[in-house]
This record gives structure tokens, sequence and C-alpha cells, in this order.
């Protein structure tokens, strides 16, 4: 059983008992959201936002940043809920909508991309305490991934999308997708070995 | 590294978190941002587009009055022009050349209004106050975006155009005054 917290809306007492009642819940706050119900949106937000989360966090492996690129992932979806047809699953859409925010700031300003890289270089892995024992250095590895491989690798090894469709989100080809994964493991594993995890 | 390598980073990586809650609720933010009111972009829109007609309407003008060519003596000039502070943006100011010729010639516009007739006299004083209004709109559209450059090259533009009508005004009189030699 899930327990649905909405702070301060009307939400907040809702309790969705099934994965069936998520369903029905979020398909009928998907369309109230759609006629610019803010509540809806918000029950919507609580919903989604750790796996929105997740992922702007896994691929710029910085907290503030993720939480920037999360902020702004809602908001580009609050404004675009009127182009959400259903044709995909609506965690799938917001994904989309949060890899095209994390790579529209990553282009936007190559000192900030800098910026990110420092911090990511000098801070311990903000997935440190999220994953455990050999989780943890595999996460710590993931983080010192180029950018592309990363995204690449997070896109497809840890959330399970196509190479297609990974391509499709990160506007590159399959083929580039492939590659980049490839890279991805070698350095993964190069890392790993040099850490003494048993690879 | 061999597939075996492989295999175990991605059964690793599927035993990753996927969803994780950060450490603070993100909501307030975003709530504020979807409540905060669009910025209108349309004001600097009207402005630039303004500023394009006005120029092109007073070049014309001033081109026109200039081929016309009449010239009747007027003797009194009692309308005040006022000139905007030059500024360009938030960053940037008008050179100091740019701002001597310009004082100079502002200086010397009465004079030489004096002597064209009193119907170039009103064209001319009607199509620098359009050139001064633009100017005028596009700074008050830069207090908002200083930071825009097509504001900034629109403003550019308006004072060159201001700068070319008073040159303009400056050339018409003098060879008014040579025919009237002649």
């Amino acid at each position: 059983m899930a327990l649905l917290t909405a702070n301060s809306s009307d939400y907040s007492q809702t309790m969705v008992t099934t994965t069936r009642d998520t369903v029905v819940d979020e398909s009928t706050w998907i369309r109230q959201a759609q006629r610019a119900d803010q509540k809806a949106f918000e029950a919507l937000y609580r919903l989604h936002i750790d796996k929105v989360y997740g992922l702007c966090l896994r691929m710029t492996g910085n907290v503030s940043e993720a939480e920037d690129c999360t902020q702004e992932a809602f908001v580009q979806a609050w404004k675009k809920m009127g182009k959400f047809r259903g044709d995909s699953a609506f965690a799938t859409w917001l994904h989309r909508i949060a890899v095209n925010t994390v790579l529209g700031r990553m282009r936007k300003s190559k000192r900030e991309q800098d910026r990110i890289q420092a911090v990511a270089d000098t801070s311990p892995s903000p997935l440190s305490t999220t994953d455990t024992g050999e989780l943890r250095d595999l996460s710590e590895a993931i983080d010192k991934l180029p950018a592309g491989a990363r995204h690449v690798f997070v896109l497809h090894a840890v959330y399970g999308y196509s190479h297609n469709e990974a391509g499709d989100m990160l506007g590159i080809a399959p083929g580039t997708s492939k590659a980049q994964l490839h890279r991805a493991r070698r350095l993964l594993t190069q890392q790993l070995k040099q850490q003494g995890f048993e690879v | 590294m061999s597939k075996e390598n492989d295999d175990r980073v991605f059964e690793a990586a599927k035993r990753l978190t996927t969803e994780i809650s950060p450490d603070r609720d993100l909501w307030p933010d975003i709530s504020a941002a979807i409540d905060a009111p669009r910025r209108s972009r349309w004001a600097p829109m009207f402005a630039q587009a303004a500023a394009v007609v006005l120029l092109v309407g007073a070049s014309s003008a001033v081109t026109y009055v200039a081929v016309k060519g009449q010239q009747v003596p007027g003797p009194e000039i009692s309308a005040e022009l006022l000139f905007e502070q030059t500024s360009f943006g938030g960053r940037y100011n008008l050179g100091p050349g740019f701002q001597d010729a310009r004082a100079l010639l502002a200086a010397e516009l009465d004079v030489e209004l004096a002597r064209l007739s009193p119907e170039s006299r009103s064209e001319i004083r009607k199509n620098l106050e359009l050139v001064q209004q633009a100017i005028h709109d596009i700074n008050q559209a830069l207090e908002q975006e200083p930071d825009n450059a097509l504001l900034q090259k629109k403003l550019l533009m308006a004072y060159r155009e201001e700068l070319s009508v008073l040159r303009r005004v400056s050339g018409l009189s003098r060879n008014v005054m040579m025919r009237n030699d002649i």
C-alpha cells in the first residue's frame, strides 16, 4: 500500500491503495491539470517527483543542479500539459522533459558545465547515501563518466530505455548511443578495478 | 574486458535506485514559478516596431523636405526640442565624439531652422520629435531589458538617425543660403 502525501492540497488525504487506483487517479489528475488545475498538477508532482529527481541526479551527479533541473522540468511539464496525448506513460513523458532540461541546461553554458564538473570532481557522490556497498562504488564511478557516456549509461543500463529511446531522448543516433554505452562500460570497468571492485 | 565483466556491471546498474527523494520539497518553488505572471514580450516588441516605423518615416520625410528645398526666412523660433539623455543600454555609453557632434548640431539647430520656410521647419521639428520619441521609448524598454542586444542596436540606429537629421538640416540651410547669395 502506498500513501500519497500531497502537503497543503486537497489531495493530502488521498490514499492510493493499489496500482490500478494510482493509474485511475493519475489519469484524472492529468485531465484536471490539462485544464490548468494546479492542485491536480501538485498531486502529479508528488506522485512522480522521486522518479524525475532520481533521473536528474543520476544524469548530473550534483544535488543542486538536479534540484534545479527537476524544478525546471516540472515547470516545463505544466506549460506543456496540453500537449500530453497519452501516447506514452506520463512518467516516460516526464522523463523525456527532464532529459531535455538537463541537456538544455548543459548546452546553455559551457562555464556552468565546467562548474558542475568541478563540483562533481571535488564532492563525494550525492548518491553515496542512497546506494550501499558495491552499488555505491558503481554510483560514484558513473558520476565520473564523461557526460555523453554517463547519459547513455543512465538511460539504458539504469532506467532500461532501449538505444532507440535513449538516442531519441538525447538527440543522437542509436548507433552513437551504442558506442557511448561501450565507452561507458570500458571506463566503468577500469575505474571499478582501480577501486578493488571485482568485475 | 570480458562479456562476463560487462554483465556484472549491467547487473549492478539494474539494482541501482531509480527513485530518489530530494532533500527538500521542491513544490513551493515550482508553484511560485507557475504562478508568476508571464513577462510581457509585447512592450519591447512594440517599442522595436515603433522605432523602425518612426525611423523610416522620419528619414523619408526629411529627404522629401531636403529635395523640395523651399526657402522663406522665418523669424521666430519658439518651440524647444528636448534632447533625450544619451544612454546606450546597461553596458554602453555613446562615445564622446558622437556626443560632441550631437551637442554642437543641437545647439545650432534653431539658427539653422530659422533659415528655412515655416513649412520645412515644421516638418523637420515633427520628424525630430518622432526620432526622439523613438529614442525615449527604446530607452524605456531598455530599462526593463538592459542587455537586450536588439534594443541596443535599435537605440544606436535611432541616435544615428537623429544625428543624420541634424546634419541634413544643417546642410539644407547652408544650401539655401548659397542659393540666396547667388
